[in-house]
Order: C-alpha cells, then structure tokens, then sequence
C-alpha cells in the first residue's frame, strides 16, 4: 500500500498528464511540458476530457496572469518566486526562456524524489539543459541550483517534506532571500497538509520576508453534492485535502490569506475567472479546439476550485480592475495615488529614508478623511511596496 | 431461448456480445428504425428517460425503479453512449430491447449518437479497447444515423395511478417518488383547493413555476388525447421549426450536421431569455418561455420534455411547466454528485389507445389557428398530464452481484 506522500506524488504526475493533454490540444503554449511526462504504456498520449482542457487552461492562464504581474511591478529590481510543491511544473523554463524575466530567483520546493528526477532530466534533455546550463550536483540537503543564469537570474530546488518548513528547528532554504519581493505560490499544494502545518509554511515566510505576496490554488465548496462527491471520490483514491474543509469557499479563503498578514486579497473561482478574465476572443478560440458540450458539468467543476491572492500586480501593463472582482472599490484615486507613490519611491531611494515614517507623511497630505487606514486598498498601493521595503530593508 | 434473448441476458450482466452479433443487432435495428417517422407517435403509459451516458449499473438501477421491460413502456431521449465505462453495454442493451419490443422501447437520438462527438468523450476509444477494431463502433454509428428524432406521446392521463398509496388523488398534477416507489411530494393543480403540501418544485420559486399553471393547461386536448400531447426531442426547439410537421419533413439519415433544424433539436436549451440566444455549447441555440409557449400553443402540446442538461435534482420543470429536463444519469460521470430522474405518464383510461408508430399524427399542428388566443383563459382545471418523476440514486458499485471498474473521476490535483 503506497504512502500518503506516495499518493500525493502522484497528484503531480496527474496534473502532467492534465498539461500534456491541453498543450497538444492546443489551450496552452509549452514546449516543456512533453519532457515532463512518462511516455504512456499504449504510446499514444492521453487526451483529457474538454472540460479538464478547460481547467487547466484557465488555472494555468489565470496564474500565469498574476505572476506575470508580480514580475511586471518588480521589473528591474531581484525578485523572487517560491514554488511550493511544484513538482513537474514548467514554469521556471517558460519564464527563464523570456528575455525580460532578469534578476529573478525561482524556488521549488518538493519532495528530494521530485526534485531529483527533475534533475536528471534537466541533464539528460537538451532543450532544458539550454534553461538551465549549469545545474550542478545535489548536495547533502538534497538541493541542486543554477546561481548562473542569464541577466542575474537563478533556480534552486530544495528536496524537502514541505512540513519541515513549519517545525521550529527547521534549516533555512539557501538560496533564500530575505530582502526583495517574493511571491508565494501555492498550486494545489498546501491543501494536502494538516491545516496547522499549512499556515505554518506560509509563516515561515511571512516571518522571513517583509515584502510577501502569494498565490494559492485550490479546490473549495466541498459541501455541496458535488463537493461531497469530490471529498469522497478522492478518499477513495487515499487523497486528502484538510484544508478544504477549514477554507469552504473563496470568502473564508480571503480570510485565511488576511490571517497570515496580507493586505488586499482576493479569492475567485475557476468559473469565475473563467468568465471575467478570459476575453472573448480568447473564449472563441479555446472554446473552438474541441468544442464544450458539457456546459453544466463546467460551471460544477469550475466552481469547486479557487485562486486566491493578494496584490501582486502593478496596473502598468494592463487594467487591474479587470483583474479583479466588481467588488473590488478603487476608493483611490490610482492615477494620482500612482503619481504619489512614484514620487515617494524616488524619494526614499534619494534619501534613504523609512518608508513608514514617508508613507505617514503622505497619508497623513494626502487622505486626511478619506482613509484612516494607512495600507488602502487596490494595487497601486501594494505595488509599491514592492520597491519601497526592498529599499526600507537594505536601509535598516 | 433465442439468440437476442440471450444477447439480452449477457449485456444485463454487463459483458459484451460478439462482434457478429453486434453486427446483426445493428442490421435488425436499422431496418426497423428505418420504418419510424422523425416523430415517432407513443402511446401512454410510458416512461420518460434522459440521458444515460454509459452508466451501465445506473441503467439497471433505472430499470428496478421504473419496472423492466417490457412490462414498462420507454421513451429514451438519446444520450445512450460516452462518458461513463460502459457505452458499449448500454446502448446494446437498449438497442437488443428495441428488437426484441419494438413496440414497447423507444430511443430517439441524442447529440451524443454522433460519430463526431463520440470520438471525443469516450464511446470510440470504449469500442476500440473492448474489441480491438473500430468495426463496431461503426456499426452502432451506421444505428444513430436512422434513430427517430423525436416522439409525440398522446393518450396520457391527466390524473396519476395510484403508486405505493391506497387511494388515487386526482388533484395531484406532479408526484415525487423515490426509488423504492413511496411519495416524497405532491404538488395539486392550480384552482384546486386543499393544496397544503403545495410548494416549488426544485425549490425555485419563478423558475419552475407552480405545476398546472400557465402552459401546461395550453392545450385543451383533443378527443382521446384530454391532456394535450407531450413531445420528446433531446435538446429542444429550433427557429428554422415553428410545426411538428416540419420536423416530420426533415431528412434525418445522416451524421448529425453541425448547423440546422436537426442540429438545434438534438443541441439547444431552454434558457430565461426572450426569443433566441447563442449556445454557449456552439451549437443549437437557448430558447426562451415566448417560444416554448407559442409553440406548445401552436402545436397542441401540452408539455415538452427534453433531455441533454444536467439537473441536480434529476428533473426541472421550466416556463410554468411547459417543458421539462430529465436527466437520467445519477452522480453524472461519478463526480457530480447529482440524483435521477425518469417521469412516467400514465394512461388515460378514456384514450383510444393505439396510435401508428410510422406514420405519426400528421396534421396535428394546425399553426394554431382554430384554437384560439394564446394562453386563453379557460380555467378548466384538469389540463396537461399529470406526472410522476421517480428519483433515484446511483446504483451501489458492487450492486446485484456485478463487477463495477472502480471508476476514477478526473479532478484538478
């Protein structure tokens, strides 16, 4: 009888296959992705149902999104993103192989199994061994990395039981930065440990790292019939999701998130990104690859799984408001909030300056009756803060 | 025992027949197939049925609930194979009951008998891993092509016989049962007094409407027919068909087309919209309350009763019940966690009772003009069938003694 974390593991391999199927379908661009998946026993790939196409379309579209925002709000500056239990994920390549993503550190962080096949084959496949040139050896911690990429950028993987990182005595990640924006990205991970130990991960960063944003993925509603079905089917396949049952739905996802310490967050189902951010060209051609009978059984599915996160992205290379829900009140004024926050960036990186003590001023100029609450909503405000703790922490 | 009924015997336990006899099976199909009109005429009492979807277990399940063939008379409005494991055995079975009972089976097609479409979820790959050719997935491709695309029921009741309970109430338009046949709920027709346990039906209030109000007392009925007809059709209504009689007309021998009046029947939905809509499917079209009851009206139906969505609750009357969705797979594709449903009409005892299967009941749709304003306000109580939805649950895996695939449902993990 495999283990639990065997079980989990394979969760991985699922999700591969999920990929797989959509790139040759045409719903995702990956040219890594194929090197990722054990050739099946029959020879022919496996096809996953439209609707699945679907979702991990929408999934991958609607993170690719976030981060993409993220790198666009940090663009110039080191940054960093810490992929938990990302497992085969492609995302590292897809984003080294861009020409813009400089001075970006990528963490992974998976099971020493996990992280050791995709050392081989980061050796053993041209194509990512043209990514990742000098990979190195595994060391005794069970992490291998590439300090060397192009543009000041750099990919570590650490083989560890996630849940190490919520024990007091836990040995820090080494290639972790402390001082320059991270976000957290949590891809159906965290779902699978014990709902202490997930907030305990996610406090071993927020306790690290003052400049945190995070992206969380999971599924929700599990107590609707087809949630209860889910719960069950899954048991039967020996997978457990305890935090399913503490976070039900986006809302108490948001909630989980402000817990932890962020500032405006978000929480939206598939379903829902599905229908706000996917344009209608974009619906057109994905819709036109193979068609979606199952229309009802969409909405179900798409309904149970949600993105969750905080500001992470700048309004420079698109609309924010469409990035967010029609609840979302820009009680700022973004284009002269931006205007300010512009001049306060420059301002401290001038004179080395605090940035509570700066930011106090500006509120106190700027928001007098507006907004007693310092850290105002919308993303303009977080952006910033991306630049202005980086230099707040160097400072200190 | 003949051939058949052993075919039949074997596909009940849920093994699959020769390929030889697919290929005769499907022959004899065919050639009586080819002899239905697009609208096939159905006489009460019959059972109504969705879609099945392959889920072989859950077919027998709907068997035990509303009594086996041919002791009960069914309607199958399409939707036979893909998604679930067992497409194969499934729409065998029907098809074999179909030779064996010609009069007392009735399948139309569903957009799932397609060779398009079956290529993608499922009944292709199903044929090809259980025999190792495509040779039968043709032949039963070769069967969808001649299968009727529609079905008009007349002679049903517009008071229920009387199930699990002592006397007939003939107040009760709509009776819930579950699968062990007891009443859950009754809801009594409008005007009537002494309606206590009268609610809305799926709990959608507007939505589903109060049963008897409305369209379903559209028709005034028609000698021998008191409850109005009810037609079948898988999806629904089409703007390129305003009569029956133009379905009647339509040449139907072929793949199910992309576009078009065959195409909308078997793809479009009934939506809470005026007029017309886009699909969100691409194909057909949503339909709104105007339509279904200008046509009903028109058409001297009393109720259409459609297929091809899923409801959780198995049924949903819609536009003050002038149609209904019957959904007939429980816990669709072993994840949705859905319940079942399959609506019997009883039989009016005043019917004439028999009906042609071939010829159907041309000149029945006189484009309204003898019947008066639409939704006229004859308050005669007793109008559109009454109706009895059996409910029920997905089968047990290990249920009667069958090896059930542990199925495995796809989720994102």
């Amino acid at each position: 009888m495999p283990s639990h974390d065997t079980i989990i593991q394979g969760t991985d391999t699922d999700a591969a296959v999920s990929r797989m199927s959509a790139v040759d379908l045409g719903y995702l661009e990956d040219q890594y992705s194929r090197f990722f998946v054990q050739a099946p026993a029959m020879g022919a790939a496996v096809r996953r149902l439209p609707i699945i196409n679907r979702g991990t379309y929408t999934r991958t579209t609607a993170l690719d999104r976030l981060i993409g925002s993220f790198l666009s709000a940090t663009d110039g500056q080191e940054r960093q993103i810490v992929s938990l239990g990302a497992g085969t994920d492609t995302r590292a390549f897809r984003l080294f192989n861009k020409e813009s993503q400089a001075k970006l550190i990528y963490h992974e962080v998976d099971f020493p199994t996990v992280i050791a096949r995709k050392y081989h084959l980061v050796r053993s496949i041209p194509a990512l061994r043209a990514v990742i040139q000098r990979p190195g050896s595994i060391d005794r911690t069970h992490t291998w990395r590439d300090e060397d990429l192009p543009d000041g950028s750099q990919y570590w993987c650490y083989g560890l039981d996630l849940r190490d990182l919520s024990k007091p005595d836990v040995t820090p990640l080494a290639g972790l930065r402390t001082d320059v924006p991270t976000l957290l990205l949590s891809e159906c991970c965290l779902c699978y440990l014990e709902v202490t130990e997930a907030s305990k991960v996610i406090k071993y960063f927020t306790d690290r790292i003052s400049c945190l944003s995070s992206v969380i993925y999971e599924a929700v509603h599990p107590n609707d019939p087809f949630g209860k079905q889910m719960v069950s089917n899954l048991a039967a396949r020996r997978i457990r999701m305890p935090t399913l049952e503490e976070y039900t739905d986006p809302s108490t996802q948001e909630a989980r998130l402000r817990d932890a310490g962020f500032d405006s967050v978000h929480s939206l189902t598939i379903e829902r990104i599905w229908e706000d951010w996917i344009s209608p060209d974009e619906k057109e051609r994905v819709d036109n690859l193979e068609g979606l009978d199952e229309v009802e059984e969409w909405s179900l599915l798409a309904d149970h799984y949600s993105v969750s996160w905080d500001d992470v992205g700048s309004e420079t290379d698109y609309d924010a408001s469409f990035m967010v829900d029609s609840d979302y009140e820009p009680s700022r004024d973004s284009d002269s909030n931006g205007l300010v926050e512009q001049e306060v960036e420059e301002y401290i990186r001038a004179s080395g300056m605090l940035k509570e003590e700066l930011l106090d001023d500006v509120d106190d100029g700027e928001e007098k009756s507006s907004n007693a609450d310092t850290r105002g909503p919308g993303a303009v405000f977080q952006i910033s803060d991306f630049g202005l703790k980086a230099v707040a922490d160097k400072t200190t | 025992m003949s051939d058949l009924d052993k075919a039949i015997a074997q596909l009940r336990a849920c093994r699959p027949i020769p390929e030889a006899q697919v290929r005769e099976v499907c022959h004899k199909a065919r050639e009586l197939l080819i002899e239905e009109a697009n609208v096939v005429t159905v006489a009460a009492p019959v059972t109504i049925c969705g879609d099945i979807h392959g889920q072989f277990h859950d077919l027998m399940e709907l068997f035990r609930v509303g009594g086996d063939p041919p002791d009960t008379n069914y309607l199958f409005m399409g939707d036979f194979v893909d998604r679930g494991f067992y497409s194969l055995e499934s729409f065998l079975l029907l098809l074999c009951l179909k030779v064996r009972y010609p009069d007392r089976m009735t399948l139309i097609r569903g957009n799932h008998e397609s060779r398009q479409i079956t290529t993608v979820y499922g009944f292709y790959d199903e044929c090809l891993r259980k025999y190792g050719s495509a040779n039968v997935w043709r032949y039963c491709c070769d069967v969808f092509d001649y299968l009727a695309l529609g079905a008009i029921v007349l002679g049903a009741s517009n008071t229920l016989e009387p199930t699990n309970e002592a006397t007939t109430r003939d107040d009760v338009e709509i009776e819930v049962c579950n699968a062990d046949g007891d009443a859950i709920s009754h809801f009594g027709r409008r005007g009537k007094a002494g309606g206590s346990d009268q609610g809305s039906l799926n709990g959608k209030t507007g939505r589903t409407g109060p049963p008897g109000s409305g369209a379903s007392g559209s028709s005034g009925g028609t000698v021998g027919n008191p409850a109005g007809a009810v037609l079948c059709v898988h999806g629904g209504l089409s703007p390129l068909i305003d009569t029956v009689d133009k379905i009647r007309l339509l040449d139907r021998k072929q793949e199910v087309p992309h576009e078009g009046a065959m195409c909308d029947l078997l793809w479009s939905d009934p939506d809470e919209i005026d007029g017309w809509g886009l699909s969100p499917r691409g194909a057909g079209f949503l339909f709104g309350a105007d339509i279904v009851k200008m046509f009903n009206h028109r058409n001297d139906l009393s109720l259409i009763a459609r297929a091809h969505q899923l409801v959780m609750e198995g049924f949903k009357e819609m536009f003050d019940a002038s149609i209904v969705t019957v959904w007939s797979a429980p816990n669709y594709c072993y994840r949705c966690g859905n319940v079942a449903a399959v609506l019997e009409l009883s039989e009016d005892p005043g019917g004439q009772g028999f009906f042609s299967r071939s010829n159907g009941d041309v000149g029945r749709s006189d484009g309204g003009v003898n019947r008066g304003v639409l939704l006229d306000s004859d308050d005669g109580s007793k109008r559109g069938p009454a109706r009895r939805y059996r409910v029920f649950q997905a089968a047990p895996q290990d249920s009667r003694g069958m090896p059930a695939k542990k199925p495995v449902a796809d989720y994102f993990l």
